[in-house]
């Protein structure tokens, strides 16, 4: 398996369900997500958003339907979970981050153990990408000594530094206080001008009409409407997402 | 012209003794009465333990018996059996040198900078292959001597630094198993686990030292010595495996979670990501298992093993210092408190070392 030398979308799902128990989290889900795209997930809470981009590098297991990453299917094999992963980039809303290594070794670890990269091509990297996000001169501060909004950005550079394809967000700024908000969003804005591929489950609806192509609103395990920024925000047809949007924008 | 200061007495400091203490005439009564009674203590123990004490052969055991205080001449008599046991008198150099590497290795494995999978694994070899060669020799010109004659802090030393190198990994591989995700694999891990624990250590020792060779292939039985060890590594991993896992629960599933986004593999995550995590939650409770330990393998006597505390009752047993045995085991209690008070300090040396970096 070659993940990323495939043409195609880099994110094909298609008639997605996933069960926790009884529970049905996940209806039908089909999305396609192309190169370079950007994409906006939002909806209520429960509605089955983060489930969905965890299945994407198979942080949860889905149970109907496909899901095809860069050209390679998810299912049982090993091999292909590792390669997927290797490739998909991935942002936490509780950033965790290491707590025992320091912010460099956090960029460090994973090229080094994973592309079993040279450890001085390793920290070269590393020290880039903390350059990107702004904080190179927290490089050997450990992760408690940071505040909220620098260890984001830190996980943002630790996910950047296995060089991924696409990167997933998972609301990676909901547990930040908000004047710490901006800056975790100005580096994922620079990143999307770089044209990665990115999801972003996120509420930050400003973000999402200034870098998204496309905008999801998911309810109940269903996506109900996906639609351009512009006309998501502005002639939505669906009545729950007029009454989400009311209930985020609305005062 | 140099100008000496001296310092005025910390006020803060007396003030704040007074008010602790002598608060009201009632308190300052308490505070001197046991004021007095801890000098008192103190005065009788140092009088006994080093003013009245005798502390040379020369006059024998009788003059010793008669003395005031401590008879620190059994000490000076017997102490080459508290040490070293059986073992044959003139080979009692190599014991001791047995007893150096094992200690040697102990503090290399230890300290941060050896911390590599090869230099551990590189100290552990040497140090035990030393101790053997050496305790049971038959090579390099150095005289045969079984294993039944090994004895006092040389065989507790080998059975308690063994038992933590053999128990300490087969404890997490239990810890590992038991978070399976496969019910039938930690359903039986917990099975052994709490088998093993609500058995007594005495039992266990009993049954790998007498009853198995009636069970075992002859072949598969080997010397009563590692049975026992066996047995106890088996005992000790038991507990260390709850300990380990408590560790393992106390890290939030977030972090194997952002190393699986990584790409990290299973033993990769573990290795890296949990045990770091884990061991540094766990580490008071492993540093107690270590020394509950240490001092159980006095235990090992049941079976016929001289350890430090079996040969010092041969020290005073045997007819002319019988009447000094408050000495021999206060010598011995001493010997522990060194090796067990070390092992806290330790103890406390690594949790200032991993608490850097949390907040
Ligand atoms: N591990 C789990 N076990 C059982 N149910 C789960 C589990 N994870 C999620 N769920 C349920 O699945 C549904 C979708 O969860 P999900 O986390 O995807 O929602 P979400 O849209 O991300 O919500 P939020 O905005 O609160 O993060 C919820 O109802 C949740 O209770
Ligand atoms: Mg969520």
């Amino acid at each position: 398996m070659n993940p990323g030398k495939a043409s195609g979308p880099a994110v094909r799902i298609e008639n997605l369900d996933k069960h926790y128990g009884t529970f049905h989290a996940l209806r039908k889900v089909n999305l396609s997500v192309g190169r370079g795209e950007r994409i906006v997930v939002c909806g209520p809470s429960g509605s089955g958003k983060s489930t969905v981009i965890r299945c994407i590098n198979r942080l949860e297991q889905h149970d109907g339907g496909r899901i095809t990453v860069l050209g390679t299917e998810l299912n049982d094999d090993v091999a292909n979970i590792d390669g997927i992963r290797r490739e998909v980039g991935m942002v936490f809303q509780h950033f965790n981050l290491f707590p025992h290594m320091t912010v460099l070794e956090n960029c460090m670890i994973a090229p080094m153990i994973v592309r079993k990269l040279p450890r001085t091509e390793a920290e070269t990297t590393a020290r880039r990408y903390l350059e990107k996000v702004r904080i190179p001169e927290q490089a050997m501060k450990f992760p408690g000594q940071l505040s909220g909004g620098q260890q984001q950005r830190v996980a943002i550079a630790r996910a950047l530094c296995m060089q991924p394809q696409i990167m997933l967000f998972d609301e990676p700024t909901s547990a930040l206080d908000p004047e710490m908000i901006s800056e975790v969003l100005d580096v994922m804005v620079t990143l999307a001008s770089d044209g990665m591929t990115m999801i972003c489950v996120t509420h930050e609806m400003g973000f999402a009409r200034r870098v998204a192509d496309r905008v999801v609103f998911m309810d109940g395990g269903e996506i109900v409407e996906e639609a351009p920024p512009e006309e998501f925000f502005t002639s939505c047809r669906n009545d729950r997402t007029r009454q989400f949007l009311s209930q985020i924008l609305g005062h | 012209m140099e100008m000496v200061v001296v310092a005025p007495p910390a006020p803060g400091k007396v003030e704040d003794l007074k008010r602790r203490f002598f608060a009201t005439p009632l308190q300052a009564l308490l505070s001197l009465m046991s004021l007095a009674i801890m000098a008192f203590v103190v005065w009788k123990l140092l009088d006994w333990a080093v003013f009245s004490a005798v502390f040379t052969t020369s006059g024998g055991p009788e003059a010793c018996q008669a003395a005031a205080g401590a008879c620190w001449s059994v000490i000076a008599a017997r102490w080459r059996i508290i040490l070293f046991g059986l073992y044959p008198f003139e080979e009692q150099w190599r014991s001791a040198l047995a007893c150096v590497a094992v200690v040697v290795m102990t503090v290399l494995s230890c300290i941060p900078a050896f911390w590599t999978g090869r230099r551990i694994a590189l100290v552990w070899g040497a140090g035990t292959a030393l101790y053997y060669v050496l305790m049971k020799g038959g090579v390099l010109g150095l005289s045969y001597v079984g294993e039944e004659a090994w004895g006092g802090l040389a065989l507790t030393l080998f059975i308690f630094v063994t038992t933590c190198l053999i128990g300490f990994p087969l404890a997490v591989c239990l810890a590992l198993l038991r978070r399976s995700e496969l019910p039938w694999i930690s359903r039986t891990t917990a099975l052994i686990i709490d088998g093993v624990r609500s058995l007594p250590l005495i039992s266990i020792l009993f049954t790998f030292a007498i009853v198995l060779p009636f069970a075992l292939p002859q072949w598969l039985v080997g010397d009563k010595l590692y049975r026992v060890i066996l047995g106890s590594a088996l005992f000790f991993s038991a507990y260390q495996a709850e300990i380990v896992r408590g560790g393992m629960q106390g890290v939030p599933a977030g972090q194997e979670e952002a190393a699986m986004a990584l790409g990290m593999s299973y033993w990769q995550r573990i290795s890296r990501i949990l045990l770091p995590q884990a061991m540094r939650n766990a580490l008071p409770a492993t540093i107690n298992q270590f020394v509950i330990s240490f001092k159980e393998t006095s235990l090992v006597v049941i079976v016929g093993f001289f350890e430090i505390l079996a040969s010092g009752n041969a020290a005073y047993g045997t007819g002319e210092w019988r009447f000094a045995y408050v000495e021999v085991y206060a010598f011995i209690a001493f010997i522990y408190f060194i090796f067990v008070f070390s092992l806290s300090r330790y103890g406390a040396f690594l949790e200032r070392r991993m608490s850097v970096g949390e907040r």
